[in-house]
């Protein structure tokens, strides 16, 4: 082992309070980084995963021209014969006005969302039906799923409560319909159908006179990586449509954008943090430096360069970088794997989407242990400003 | 028979406020190889500044220090380190060694520092079996005794194979008992290495041991040889001193 690694690792560990106070510096910077991803890129995360799960899926297929009038089976059909697709899902949305008559006074709600759902398709390309808290997803024709938060405008309507759905058709004429409440939805975080009401597919396309008309598709794929290739794919096979594709990155951009920023924003929080870790380390090494003096002369006298102080004191830096890296990392690691298993959720919101992402792990850990040592090059130099003959006098 | 040092018109001034003070006055001698140079003188006298300069470890107002030959005033700071590292060695009061390494490690330093070679871990082990501290060999400095540690400064100060051994009051530290073995530990080494020894000290019982005596009063170098009229002017200074101290 080269003497100058040597010197700084015993000195350095000879000075435990400070290696600790050096060491929990970087720890903690990398903590603070570690504990913002989680909990920001996890919510993130988890309103992308939610976005994809209930509404969009990993692409989203629209046409320009407000319907698509191509038939869903065949369109359903192609997408599934495309080894990355899972499920694909007809979609049909509309507003509505609902009433129905509880404890003997009637209720009404107006412009409440609604959408039309194959039942069959639906429960394979997304994740709605998992959000019934009470009574069944939509089975049949005069079967409705109410939103928590509908259900409850609607006096607390309950699974077997009838109510009346009024549309306006393609032509502006009222269509009502009756139907039977099979369901309550409600997801965590209220990312789900909780503001809406679900029915039958065909049910809405008779009430809006739009026969074999479909207002999106959702794309659900066993590989999300591959949505880009699959759009494309798709939007080369139909040229002559008016179709538009978009992966959830595209379709959920407007909803995600703030949220990005934010992201960023409280990203480089964590990397100012990360810089005052950087002043500590200063500190903590020009106490050491100071606390070494009389070491330096010695070296210095005997024959040790300036460039060899430096080097030392260096070798410090890199020793605090790279256990503070490995400790921070490890402790983050710890909380991400906490937050994961746990299924970590603030106030009953919507669990967040933990992942590791070890590049942003590796950068990380190798921006903390970079930063160690660029904090550890002002005191050495410091160290190899001392005057031999002054610090022996001194000693 | 050359000389290892060469001292020439050294002079040293310090400012002190508005005043200079002359640390050394025009300082001139040499030392040939081998010999056992002691250099006395009372308290302030300069003895300690001149070591200094011929250590490399402070540069002169005026005059030149010549080691083996070579004008050490040319030398920019890197060569000054790589010059005390092959041509010095430095025995301090205090012993001076780092505590954070190991007896053997401290010894090994400067050859470890001159660029490490297969054979100085073996001559570390034969310096400090000769200076008795063959069982010591592991152990941190700061769980050596005082004389024990100047025994290892003195393994240091050798272990390069020094032009000069430069000892600043290795025994003023030391009770009178260690002090002689020490003395006596070091003339041992220069008549069987043949080499050259410096040694700054207050201390009279060693006078006996030296090749040539070097007497500084008042920055300047008094006499070459042991100057009678020193041991009268040395016991006064030395006494004061002392009392001061107590």
């Amino acid at each position: 082992m080269d003497y100058r690694l040597r010197l700084a690792k015993r000195m350095l560990f000879n000075k435990k309070s400070s290696l600790i106070g050096a060491v929990l510096a970087v720890m903690i910077g990398i903590l603070v980084i570690h504990v913002n991803f989680v909990i920001f890129q996890g919510l993130f995360d988890a309103i992308v995963r939610d976005i994809s799960d209930y509404r969009n899926g990993d692409i989203l297929v629209t046409d320009e021209a407000d319907f698509i009038d191509k038939s869903d089976l065949s369109l359903a059909s192609w997408f599934e014969r495309i080894p990355y697709v899972e499920a694909t899902t007809p979609r049909l949305s509309s507003t509505a006005e609902i009433n129905m008559t509880k404890n003997g006074s009637l209720i009404e709600e107006n412009r409440i969302p609604i959408v039309g759902v194959d039942p069959f398709r639906d429960v394979r390309a997304s994740t709605v039906h998992q959000t019934i808290a009470d009574g069944t997803y939509v089975f049949s024709r005069n079967s409705i799923v109410l939103g928590s938060n509908v259900a409850e405008n609607l006096g607390n309507a309950q699974v077997g409560d009838s109510l009346k759905v009024l549309v306006v058709d393609r032509w502006g004429e009222d269509q009502i319909r009756r139907f039977t409440v099979s369901g309550i939805a409600k997801s965590p975080g209220g990312q789900g159908f909780d503001y809406t009401a679900v029915i039958h597919i065909d049910t809405l396309r008779d009430m809006m006179s739009r026969h074999g008309d479909t207002g999106s598709f959702m794309v659900k794929l066993n590989d999300p990586s591959k949505a880009f290739e699959v759009k494309e794919f798709f939007l080369a096979a139909f040229p002559n449509d008016d179709f538009v594709a978009e992966t959830i990155e595209e379709s959920a951009e407007e909803q995600l954008a703030g949220f990005r920023s934010g992201i960023a924003m409280i990203n480089m929080i964590g990397y100012f943090g990360m810089m005052s870790s950087a002043f500590a380390i200063v500190t903590i090494q020009m106490m050491l430096v100071n606390g070494k003096t009389r070491e330096i002369g010695i070296m210095r006298s005997i024959g040790a360069k300036r460039k060899d102080i430096l080097i030392i004191f260096i070798f410090q830096g890199m020793i605090i970088g790279a256990i503070g890296a490995g400790v921070g990392t490890a402790a983050g690691l710890g909380y991400t794997f906490y937050a994961k298993e746990t299924k970590m959720s603030f106030n009953n919101s919507l669990p967040l989407e933990v992942s590791y992402n070890w590049e942003k792990i590796t950068q990380t850990a190798l921006m903390a242990f970079i930063l160690a040592i660029i904090a550890s090059l002002y005191p050495s130099y410091r160290a190899t400003r001392l005057l031999p003959v002054e610090v022996m006098r001194n000693a | 028979m050359p000389s290892v040092l060469e001292v020439r018109g050294l002079t040293k001034k310090y400012s002190e406020g508005d005043s200079q003070v002359k640390a050394l006055d025009n300082v001139s001698f040499s030392v040939e190889q081998g010999e056992f140079v002691l250099i006395v003188g009372s308290s302030g006298s300069g003895k300690s500044t001149l070591l200094n300069m011929i250590g490399l470890l402070d540069s002169p107002t005026r005059g030149k220090v010549f080691i083996d030959g070579m004008d050490t005033s040319k030398l920019d700071d890197n060569q000054i380190s790589s010059f005390r590292n092959k041509k010095l060695g430095f025995i301090f009061q205090f012993s001076n060694l780092l505590n954070d390494l190991t007896v053997l490690e401290n010894v090994l330093l400067p050859r470890q520092i001159a660029g490490s070679d297969d054979t100085a871990r073996k001559e570390a082990v034969e310096l400090l079996r000769t200076v008795g501290l063959e069982d010591q060999l592991h152990k941190r400095t700061n769980k050596i005794s005082g004389g024990q540690a100047q025994r290892v400064a003195i393994a240091r100060g050798l272990i390069t194979h020094p032009s000069i051994v430069l000892a600043d009051e290795p025994t003023g530290n030391l009770d009178s008992v260690t002090s002689e073995n020490i003395v006596k530990l070091m003339k041992s080494m220069a008549k069987k290495l043949n080499q050259t020894f410096i040694i700054v000290t207050h201390d009279r019982q060693h006078f006996g041991h030296a090749d040539r005596v070097v007497t500084i009063r008042d920055g300047r170098a008094v006499d070459e040889t042991f100057d009678e009229t020193f041991d009268e002017t040395f016991d006064e200074t030395f006494e004061d001193t002392l009392e001061v101290a107590t």
